[in-house]
């Protein structure tokens, strides 16, 4: 245990530059919505609605297709993400 | 490391939007549930401690019964005396 403890500055500095690299692609990638692009994502979903309306998803490639699958079930997996934060646990709740 | 690494891609504001949108329901809704959960769970508990007392009583007099009269029957059978008032 102590040589763990002793070894922790060493893999700091090997994780900075991967951390980094996290932080670089997370800064665009995984911050939240400005207030300036929440009505353009509301103007977005209302021409998806219409889309899905019009069936056009029938007329997608199968690449498309698994493309907009997995990006939903991401989108929908935060859901439980979120659900574990809330219940303080990450298996079941520990009541 | 020679490999250079890509673009960060630019989200969509939809899909930054349901992402985040998604996440604050999800912690809404876990610590709802997570009340009520709690809330049924120690009524139970408290439920359970309270009899627990007089679940204990009854299990004591039956053992004390059921006790008597095997040491009954063990007595009528080895043709032992039983004492008065047993």
């Amino acid at each position: 245990m102590a040589k763990l403890v002793k070894n922790i500055p060493v893999l700091i500095e090997l994780a900075k530059p991967k951390l980094s690299t996290f932080v670089r692609y997370a800064k665009v990638e995984l911050v939240p919505p400005s207030p300036a692009e929440i009505p353009a994502a509301i103007g977005d979903a209302s021409k998806k609605i219409a889309n899905l309306q019009k069936q056009t998803f029938r007329n997608w490639t199968v690449k498309e297709a698994a493309i907009n699958t997995v990006v939903g079930l991401e989108v929908f997996c935060w859901f439980f993400i979120g659900e574990c934060i809330g219940k303080g646990s990450l298996v079941g709740y520990q009541v | 490391m020679a490999v250079t690494l890509p673009e960060p891609v630019r989200v969509s504001p939809l899909i930054k939007t349901c992402r985040w949108t998604a996440l604050g329901l999800g912690i809404w809704w876990g610590t709802k549930r997570y009340a009520a959960l709690k809330a049924e769970e120690d009524e139970i508990r408290a439920y359970n401690a309270k009899m627990k007392p007089i679940w204990d009583a009854e299990k004591a007099a039956k053992a004390a019964a059921s006790n008597r009269e095997q040491m009954i029957y063990l007595a009528k059978e080895s043709g032992t005396p039983i004492p008065e008032g047993f």
